[in-house]
């Protein structure tokens, strides 16, 4: 097993960057995910790990060897792709078996290994079958099986349950988080979807145009994002980001008014709160505004409120019922806030004893 | 229950039933009149008199004793050594199917999975000699073949036929193996082939219709080429077309036409049992381009 480097990596073509200067390690058997909007350079990365892209500058080790002028089938890693890469002319078994035969392991092992493969994926009854006689999530237990077959250094996922419905696709989560757990193998993990980040990964990479913009556990990028950008891209819905002037430990925005903020900091912020961390009430609390909309999401009520241009949303009890355009009012605790820097979108640290 | 079965309205079928029967017997028609008349002598085929005596044949009767006679075919493959012509034959379209499939499908691999602009003009290049007459790139290759002295020898012929053909199986491909989704190499890749291994092991046998279809496109143009044959190969090499038209060209000596008339039959045939044999690829490597699977 192995530990991945990436020092410095970038790749550009022409005079388009597709990724700025990526540096990290990652630790043996973790599951890391790469978290982005489509374009924001994550593929790109994995496919420099894979080998399928040049890359433009930087190195990537793995474990003790620089991997950059090696071909793919030097790498030791194992991929599944978002549209599977089957092969159509060949059974299940022969697609699980394919990179046995290929790397020239004694015959005599490819049986049993074929069916362990097959038995983790649950793929043993459809073994004579061509792929395309297979639904969807039958396909990617092919992948996913002609992956792990031999024992690689690291796996390496792009999107594989994109093309999945929904239901399959909290199946097929499960299944993947558990056979990393039995297979230990340091697993790159490439998703636009923040629900499969945060229930997949050991920490989570957040990238944005080829750059990163955090890299934490999901509870650390969840309850901490560093910046507007991470804060908006990860929660369901998005953390409330209100523009509005900070004085003496007092933000003011429109219909918002919060004491009791760091004291540090003046001039106008950006503030952001997570809609399941306020809560509406009847009367006082630091905001108060008419219903925009109301959304019944059945463990819970969303009231959403338009605050300038933005739209601003707390959840409430499953209970809980307003018309649109009642006014009312929320509980916003200075504590539930964050603080981003309106030009840079950079989150303002809080200073002790605040 | 009785199921009442939906027809469609009767003068519509008979319509269209006569008109297929029409266009079928219009198709056939040459095909089978000259196989009927390859069977008759001369005078009856070319008859001045009247049409009907190649279909009865009064003076087959009268010079042979019998309605039919093999005489062409005996004069084509037994006095002429049609045969020789045949043997040839086979050669040169073999040599320029296994070579133009060698180079189209690795090139042709190449330039679909290239990322490059040039390969679109190499494309467009390719396009034009493809469609200059052959005539004009034989006749600029008589004089160095003749001082190079490699003029009516079979590689010669084969080699031409080859530059001829190869911007074709180039074109058609490379639409191939657009066709292919990338995706099933790089897995190869990762699996642990080669670049040349994850085309020879997954990407070939995927595109087998399409290395069908061109390869009967290729056999097609050197089986049934005129131009560089004739004039890039001698007499003793010389492959069955041409060697028909040398049976027309000697039209003093009587019966020498249906020398031609039966040559052409026995270069026919052996097309159709092909085409029949290869149907079913040929579809589904025609309309492979057209849709995604």
């Amino acid at each position: 097993m192995a530990e991945i480097r990436l020092k410095n990596v970038s790749k550009r073509w022409h005079n388009f960057v597709g990724v700025n200067n990526f540096d990290l390690d990652i630790a043996d058997r973790e599951f890391l995910v790469l978290l982005g909007p489509s374009g924001c350079g994550k593929t790109t990365t994995m496919r420099m790990i894979a080998g399928l892209d040049d890359i433009s500058e930087g190195e990537i080790w793995l474990g003790d060897r620089m991997v950059n002028n090696l071909e793919p089938k030097d790498r030791d890693i194992s991929m599944v792709f978002q549209s599977y890469g089957l092969y159509p002319n060949m059974t299940v078994y022969e697609n699980i078996r394919f990179p046995l035969r290929v790397r020239k392991v004694p015959k005599e092992l490819h049986h049993e290994k074929v069916m362990q493969a097959a038995r983790m994926v649950e793929l043993v009854d459809f073994l004579e079958r061509r792929p395309a006689a297979l639904s969807g999530g039958q396909r990617q237990r092919v992948a996913l099986g002609r992956a792990i077959v031999r024992q690689p250094a690291a796996f390496l996922m792009d999107e594989p349950l994109s093309n999945l419905d929904a239901k399959l696709r909290v199946s097929t989560r499960a299944q993947i988080k558990n056979l990393q757990h039995t297979l230990k193998v340091t697993t790159i993990y490439v998703t636009h979807d923040q629900i499969e980040a945060m229930t997949l990964a050991d920490r989570v990479v957040v990238m944005n145009r080829g750059v990163i913009q955090q890299v934490g556990t999901p509870t650390d990028i969840y309850d901490n994002p560093a910046n507007t950008f991470v804060a908006s891209f990860i929660g369901s819905p998005a953390m409330n980001l209100v523009s509005g002037d900070i004085e003496n430990g007092t933000f003011r925005g429109p219909g918002i008014t919060i004491a009791g903020l760091q004291t540090n900091v003046k001039g106008p912020v950006t503030l952001g709160f997570r809609a399941e961390d306020a809560s509406l009430v009847s009367e006082g609390g630091e905001f108060g505004a008419e219903v925009y909309s109301m959304e019944l999401l059945g463990e819970a009520t969303m009231a959403s409120f338009r605050i300038g241009d933005q739209l601003v949303s707390i959840k409430s009890g499953k209970e809980y019922r307003a018309e649109i355009g009642d006014v009312v009012h929320a509980a916003i605790p200075a504590s539930i806030c964050h603080l981003f820097d309106t030009d840079t979108g950079v989150r303002i640290a809080r200073t002790p004893g605040n | 229950m009785i199921v009442k079965k939906r027809r469609r309205p009767l003068p519509l079928t008979v319509l269209s039933t006569t008109f297929v029967l029409l266009w079928v017997l219009m198709a056939a028609f040459p095909f089978i009149w000259t196989v009927w008349g390859s069977f008759k002598v001369e005078q009856d085929f070319f008859s001045r008199d009247s049409w009907w005596f190649a279909i009865e044949g009064p003076r087959t009767i009268a010079q042979t004793g019998s309605a039919f006679t093999g005489d062409g075919y005996y004069g084509a493959w037994v006095l002429r050594d049609f045969f020789s012509s045949v043997v040839n034959t086979i050669i040169v379209t073999v040599s320029v199917v296994v070579i133009s499939l060698t180079f189209g499908t690795l090139g042709g691999y190449a330039l679909a999975r290239s990322g490059y602009r040039y390969t679109f003009w190499l494309l467009m290049l390719a396009l034009v000699f493809r469609a200059m007459p052959h005539i004009t790139l034989v006749s600029g290759y008589l004089l160095p073949f003749f001082e190079m002295n490699i003029w009516g020898h079979l590689p010669t012929a084969i080699i031409v036929l080859v530059a001829i053909n190869q911007p074709f199986t180039l074109w058609m491909l490379h639409s191939f193996f657009l066709s292919i989704p990338k995706d099933l190499d790089e897995s190869a890749m990762v699996d642990g082939c080669s670049r040349f291994q994850a085309f020879r092991m997954v990407v070939i046998p995927v595109m087998w219709p399409g290395v069908i279809t061109t390869g009967l496109f290729s056999f097609l143009l050197a089986y049934n080429d005129f131009a560089v044959t004739a004039m890039l190969l001698s007499q003793p090499n010389q492959t069955m077309v041409p060697k028909i038209a040398s049976f027309l060209g000697t039209i003093q000596q009587e019966g020498n036409v249906m020398f031609a008339v039966a040559a052409v039959v026995s270069a026919t045939a052996p097309l159709f049992v092909l085409v029949m044999f290869f149907q079913r690829q040929i579809v589904s490597g025609l309309t492979a381009g057209a849709v995604k699977g």
